[in-house]
């Protein structure tokens, strides 16, 4: 008996920013010295930087698409009542496993509460504005390895999320608010494309932005996971087919879908879909197949070598999708899989911090602090 | 340094300052043990006593645990300071001085007469202008100049009776209470708690000194405790020099009331306690739990 | 046209001769071109100007709320121009002066020969606020104590060049005077090549070269790693550290990137601890280390200055250049030229007197409301008397800080700066007008000693203000040494 469990492995801890990690790490004495005194380097801190500016662009552009989409169906289901709108939204906030901080600041889970904590909560570390800022405040810290125009874009889009302008019209015509948002993100991401230098940075702004990506695409799928268990029979009915349609929408997989596949939507053909496309550039095979590119130029191993266990995990996966069926992971379990694939994306998130970034902090940030060696009275 | 007591607990006065050279050996431990395991700690360390003309550093071995390579350089003060540093995470730290050294017989002959006027010669004021102005611990304010006034009087006639009078004074005042205050406590806070131990009586008697125009410099360093209690831990010890003009620097005891004869052994001279610090430094981690000091001087011939 | 009215009043302009007849010849052209201006064309090239500076980040940032503005250090489009024969004398006399602050501070650092002679007081010295005791007796590698150097400079009314005071810590403004040579280039095109100025864009190679030199001799003929080391984002000169950093080709750091590991220092970056060879660090020495100096310094590097002392990195400038940074040392300067190289001071100092020096302290005090008064020790135009346009109750209470603290205060008769045309936006549309102006050009000390041609031209932009800092109402100017005398 499964339990309609939502608690999907907790997005990466960010404490305040994650901008500030830097000042908690300290390499220790492991680290291989190099011994290149002419090449160019890049500091840790700047690819830490890079990563995580990537990171909560993506991420904040997804939060916004989920959110537009999900607004839309509930207008074709005015009439939910507060239970029917709990069930729907709820999984979108474990999604992000945010729940309890949600509960601490509402009463109950319906549109309004869940899209304004995700969009304007700053109590929420996930929430767009969050977002936002997080990748504002790590894009400041490498001002000079970004262009003028990527950190304006970025500098814009934040300065009107804190208007108040933006408030207004979140509430008169969200569709508008979000459809901005997504359009910052792509000016960002095209201008990067466009405009920055194609050093080893560029490969922390792709690890983060596909990483992010990946991640996201398993948590729309495992939203619906359940009516794909093969035990349970087809839930089926016109709410379904509407959810199953928000899904694709969610991962901006309507029209790319229907090309493919001219029959209705079925779920075992979406999950498919959105699990293996090699042609759809956010399928999780896409995403994990450029991950595993930028990951060897940027250790300059071979395709059959990796740096560390979590490396190979990746690796591994990946061989074995390329020739697994969906079939085969309905049987085992979609959830289980997709959980599987969570799983292996945060230890590769590990692997790139432990390996390019910084070693781990003792403990926890407190025990970072720099301290003075206690003195001696003289008696 | 517990300063020598009888049985009654009053600190004595010695009969007269020891003359005769005495070969000492000395351990100095210092320990820290910190909350979990903490790293990139950087030290430096004055614990290698000088050579000079009334003592000679014949052996010193410096050891750290965890070990990590060690290197030294003089300071301005010409003391020695040894520096390393422990990268990787440790729990604690062990440093240890071990020195065998032998003091020497003055050998100047008798303090010459020193005048108001022989302080205000140019070569004075401004060759040991750092010893005669405010310094981190010893600030010369108006309640230090206050004190001074009232230990002396009548201001200076002779560099080196007046020192000892100031002493007297303070021997008369103040009250060696340990625990009274902590290693970072200032002049002008033991001037208000009339209490303190040898580093605080030091700093009171530098800020007497300084504000009566005498060139007065603070001494870290040890002394043979001859009425040591068996099993009693000491620790390092602090008195002062003054700058008599037509002779050099002579050393003054201000808890023992006393100059500093054979019996004592130098490891850092400067302006106060933050320019002798034993061992400091700092590290990265939650922080210290506990420090330790032991410390024995043991008279070997 | 617009010159037309331009009034010189009673000081020395660069452009004009006495009473605004003539132009002086070097500034011929200049004047020809400006002759032709309307105000129309000023405010066009004037916009794309500022625009270019918004958009490059050519900025420094106020900050009043953790946003931080970015403000442009208002430049003006009209350059100041100096004669080659003038230079000339200009480059000899700041040659003169860093040969011999780099033998003071050799000197105090070690044996002390000047204060045993009794040139300087010793207390002047041993007293300074940035005398690093800790220091005596170390050896900076080739003896090089000042690599970066600016020493600002102003002209009298007899058009006499002065010298107000040297920069000696982390003098700023070197990306300023790149980058509006790089403007002027774009809004006077024609103006420019006809004119045959010295070019000012070797500056970027010439310090890598000096920071190159400078590397610790255990390195042996390999190449050393130089890097940039910045308080960070929030300093308000950071555009300029990121700028120098790019243009020199060496990565820019932070005191967090660096970490000293047996006495040696490296950075951290994504291929492991690289070795840092050369630190041109723009902190001040008492944020470099917080083990050894402030030790609540988060800016610093825990180990960097036991690395400095065991000779495995060399940092430009070295640590205890602040000595000679003081006002009161500037005092001496004369005198520090004269014993150390047995020559008269080619550039003299501006009239000073010591308040710490009895006789000076009583002229001080007798003429307070005619002199002005600078607090020793700080930067920036602070701290600072203007007699003769100051309140009663200003002069007393520098009168009650001067008796306090003598060692603490110079005073200086007013000087009337020169004045250069400026453009000032006024209701009426806008003309020139003369504004005050110094000069600070750099000097760099490596295997040799250069001069970059020209330098920063700051200008106060107020209307009769002599205080032409960033942070209080200036601006600046490009800078045009000419190959010939016009």
């Amino acid at each position: 008996m499964v339990t309609l469990k939502f608690t999907a492995t907790s997005l990466h801890p960010l404490p305040a920013s994650s901008f500030r990690m830097s000042e908690l790490i300290i390499p220790s004495v492991q680290k291989p010295i190099s011994n290149k005194r002419d090449s160019l380097f890049m500091l840790s801190r700047v690819a830490n930087s890079l990563y995580w500016m990537s990171r909560y662009i993506e991420r904040s552009e997804n939060v916004a698409r989920l959110l537009d989409v999900n607004l839309q169906l509930m207008l074709d289901f005015a009439d939910f009542d507060e239970a029917q709108l709990e069930k729907h939204w709820l999984p979108i906030l474990c999604s992000s496993g945010d729940e309890k901080t949600f509960f601490k600041l509402y009463q109950k889970a319906d549109s309004e509460s869940v899209t304004e904590f995700l969009t304007f909560s700053e109590e929420n570390p996930n929430s767009i504005i969050s977002c936002l800022f997080s990748a504002r405040e790590n894009a400041r810290q490498v001002r000079d390895q970004i262009s003028l125009e990527m950190f304006e874009t970025l500098n814009e889009c934040y300065l009107f999320l804190k208007s108040s302008n933006a408030r207004e019209i979140w509430q008169t015509g969200a569709h508008d608010f979000y459809e901005q948002i997504k359009k910052y993100s792509h000016l960002f991401q095209g201008l990067t494309g466009s405009t920055f230098t194609r050093n080893e940075g560029y490969e922390f702004i792709n690890l983060g932005k596909f990483l992010e990506r990946a991640d996201k695409t398993t948590r729309i799928l495992d939203l619906k996971y359940h009516i794909l268990l093969p035990s349970v029979s087809d839930v089926g009915g016109a709410v379904d087919a509407a959810q199953w349609q928000a899904i694709l929408r969610s991962a901006s997989a309507l029209e790319a879908y229907r090309r493919f596949h001219v029959e209705d939507i079925l779920p075992k053909k979406v999950a498919e879909f959105l699990i293996f496309s090699p042609t759809f550039p956010r399928s999780l095979l896409s995403c994990m197949q450029h991950l595993d590119e930028d990951l060897h130029r940027l250790s300059g191993n071979e395709r059959r070598e990796y740096k560390s266990a979590e490396e190979r995990a990746f690796c591994k996966l990946l061989s074995d999708m390329n020739f697994m069926t969906i079939e085969e992971i309905l049987k085992s379990g979609l959830h289980q899989f997709l959980q599987l694939v969570q799983t292996t994306l945060d230890r590769l998130d590990d692997h790139i911090y432990q390996e390019y970034m910084y070693h781990p902090p003792v403990d926890t940030q407190s025990e970072i602090l720099l301290h003075q060696q206690q003195m001696q009275q003289q008696q | 340094m517990i300063p020598e007591s009888s049985s009654s607990g009053q600190v004595i006065r010695s009969q007269g300052p020891w003359t005769e050279p005495i070969l000492l050996s000395i351990s100095h431990l210092t320990s820290y043990t910190y909350e979990g395991a903490v790293q990139d700690s950087f030290n430096e360390a004055r614990l290698q006593p000088i050579t000079d003309t009334l003592q000679e550093c014949r052996d010193f071995r410096f050891m750290i645990d965890p070990a990590s390579s060690v290197r030294d350089y003089p300071d301005f003060y010409a003391n020695c300071v040894h520096y390393f540093d422990v990268p990787h995470p440790h729990e604690s730290l062990e440093v240890l001085a071990e020195s065998e050294v032998q003091t020497l017989t003055e050998t100047r002959g008798p303090v010459p007469e020193a005048g108001v006027t022989s302080l205000q010669d140019p070569s004075v004021k401004e060759y040991h202008f750092h010893f005669l102005h405010s310094s981190e611990f010893v600030s010369l304010g108006a309640d230090v100049w206050r004190e001074a006034v009232d230990a002396l009087p009548a201001g200076v006639s002779d560099v080196w009776n007046d020192t000892v009078a100031i002493g007297e004074y303070i021997h008369r005042n103040y009250k060696y209470t340990p625990l009274a205050t902590t290693v970072n406590t200032r002049a002008s806070e033991v001037i208000k708690k009339k209490q303190g131990v040898c580093q605080d009586f030091a700093h009171l008697m530098l800020g007497l000194l300084r504000t009566h125009g005498i060139p007065a410099r603070y001494v870290s360093g040890y002394f043979l405790n001859q009425h040591k209690l068996p099993g009693e831990i000491e620790a390092s010890h602090a008195w002062l020099e003054v700058f008599i003009p037509g002779y050099g620097w002579k050393g003054y005891d201000p808890t023992h009331r006393r100059e500093a004869d054979t019996r004592y052994v130098k490891l850092a001279v400067g302006r106060d306690y933050s320019d002798i610090r034993p061992v400091g430094g700092t590290f990265r981690g939650k922080g210290t739990r506990k420090m330790v000091v032991e410390v024995s001087v043991q008279k070997i011939s | 046209m617009l010159l037309n009215n331009y009034q010189t009043d009673d000081f020395f302009d660069e452009m004009f001769t006495e009473g605004g007849n003539g132009v002086r010849p070097h500034y011929q052209r200049v004047a020809d071109r400006l002759q032709l201006l309307d105000s129309a064309e000023q405010r066009r090239k004037q916009t794309a100007v500022d625009l270019a500076f918004m958009r490059g980040g050519v900025t420094f940032t106020v900050y009043d709320d953790d946003q931080g503005t970015e403000r442009i250090f208002p430049f003006d489009l009209v350059p100041r121009v100096i004669p080659d024969t003038e230079w000339q004398r200009i480059e000899k006399g700041l040659i003169q002066r860093i040969t011999a602050l780099n033998l003071f501070l050799h000197d105090i650092y070690h044996d002390q020969k000047i204060l045993k002679d009794r040139i300087i007081p010793p207390h002047y010295i041993l007293g300074a606020k940035h005398f690093r005791r800790e220091f005596m007796g170390f050896n900076v590698p080739k003896d090089i104590y000042v690599h970066i150097c600016g020493t600002d400079l102003i002209r009298d009314r007899e058009g006499n060049y002065l010298v107000l005071e040297d920069n000696l810590r982390c003098p700023s403004g070197a990306s300023y005077m790149l980058e509006n040579r790089a403007a002027l280039k774009r809004a006077f095109p024609d103006l420019y090549r006809s004119a045959r100025v010295q070019p000012v864009d070797n500056y970027a190679a010439d310090l890598r070269k000096v920071l190159q030199y400078v590397s610790p001799p255990s390195l042996g003929s390999a190449q050393p790693n130089v890097v940039l080391m910045t308080p960070g984002v929030f300093n308000s000169a950071y555009f300029e550290h990121s700028f120098l950093a790019r243009q020199m080709g060496i990565p820019i750091v932070e005191g967090r990137d660096l970490v000293v590991r047996d006495a040696r220092v490296y950075m951290r970056t994504t291929s492991g601890l690289v070795p840092v060879d050369v630190i041109y660090r723009r902190i001040d020495d008492d944020f470099l280390d917080p083990t050894v100096f402030r030790s609540d310094s988060l800016l610093g590097v825990p180990g960097l200055v036991h690395a400095y002392r065991s000779g495995n990195v060399s940092l430009a400038n070295s640590i205890g250049t602040g000595v000679a940074d003081d006002k009161v040392v500037y005092y001496f300067v004369p005198k520090i030229i004269k014993y150390y190289l047995g020559e008269d001071p080619i550039l003299p100092n501006v009239d000073t007197y010591l308040a710490s020096e009895p006789e000076d302290r009583v002229f001080i005090l007798e003429n307070l409301e005619k002199l002005v008064v600078k607090s020793a020790n700080e930067a920036g135009g602070y701290g600072m008397l203007m007699g003769p346009w100051a309140s009663k109750e200003e002069i007393e209470s520098f009168r009650v800080q001067v008796r306090a603290n003598p060692r603490n205060f110079i005073a200086q008769h007013p000087i009337s700066l020169s004045r250069h045309p400026t453009w000032c936006n006024t209701d009426l549309g806008g003309g020139f007008e003369g504004r005050h102006v110094d000069l600070r050009p750099y000097i760099l000390y490596g295997e040799k000693i250069t001069v970059t041609p020209g330098g920063l031209t700051r200008v106060a932009l107020r209307k009769g203000s002599l205080v032409v800092n960033s942070s209080q109402g200036g601006g600046s100017k490009d800078t045009w040494v000419l190959h010939g005398d016009s």
